[in-house]
């Protein structure tokens, strides 16, 4: 299961999206907009996807998980504002134990990392906004 | 000119290759914002490379980014591939999904 969606992620489907009785260990890994409230404070991140290609690298990625660590891959980005506190992406993977489960959604989650084509925004309380895609200043990562 | 005269130039027309193509160029982020738009359409010299898309848009004097990839069609593509007419080029900026 992959997708690209505009509201909240809902974690519980994509965790039944794997489920299996031979698949004993499932891993979830959230990546949520942070505050930062140390710093210049973050009000919310806003993600743009080139949609076509991103959706065929989501399953791309995903198999190449599954196939790699013999998993069950659950792979969802948000899309649009995802205010501070709120997951933009979820991976949830299952497999027989504990280090393939684990190994798998790591892998899945670098590769949207390295490959995924979606781009963010960061939007801070102090009203400017700042892209993070090599033309604009980039700052330190300010989600998962 | 003549009816016979005119026909031929127009046979000879039809028969050459054209000189330009127009492509679609997709763009996201901080580069639509920069071009106020999030799709150009270009004339480009027949044969153009992919990667010579980018010094042909109005924003040119823009220096592209190191990492910068390409997708041709809704696929990666290698910026030597070489472009044909109606194709959908995105430039794709260094990502920073998750």
């Amino acid at each position: 299961m992959i997708g690209l969606v505009e509201g909240p992620i809902d974690v519980a489907a994509l965790i039944a999206a794997v489920a299996d009785p031979e698949h004993g260990a499932t891993t979830v890994f959230l990546g949520s907009t942070r505050r930062e409230g140390g710093r210049r404070a973050v009000e919310a991140l806003v993600y743009e996807a080139y949609g076509e290609l991103a959706l065929t690298e989501l399953q791309v990625i995903a198999d190449e998980s599954a196939r790699r660590h013999d998993a069950r891959i659950a792979l969802v980005h948000r899309v649009g504002r995802v205010p501070a506190g709120e997951p933009s992406i979820a991976v949830v993977a299952a497999a027989g134990h504990r280090p393939e489960a684990f190994a798998a959604c790591r892998h899945a989650l670098e590769a949207v990392k390295d490959r995924l084509p979606v781009w963010k925004q960061t939007v801070y309380e102090d009203g400017g906004a700042e892209w993070l895609d090599g033309l604009g200043v980039p700052l330190r990562d300010a989600a998962g | 000119m003549s009816g016979t005269a005119r026909e031929g130039r127009l046979a000879a027309e039809e028969v050459a290759e054209p000189a330009t193509m127009a492509v679609t160029v997709r763009v996201f982020a901080s580069l639509r914002e920069v071009l106020g738009t999030d799709r150009v359409l270009l004339e480009l010299p027949a044969g153009t490379p992919l990667g010579a898309v980018w010094s042909h848009l109005p924003s040119a004097a823009v220096e592209p980014p190191p990492g910068l990839r390409y997708a041709l069609n809704h696929s990666w593509a290698a910026p030597g591939a070489t472009l044909r007419d109606g194709d959908e080029v995105a430039l794709i900026l260094p990502v920073s999904a998750g």
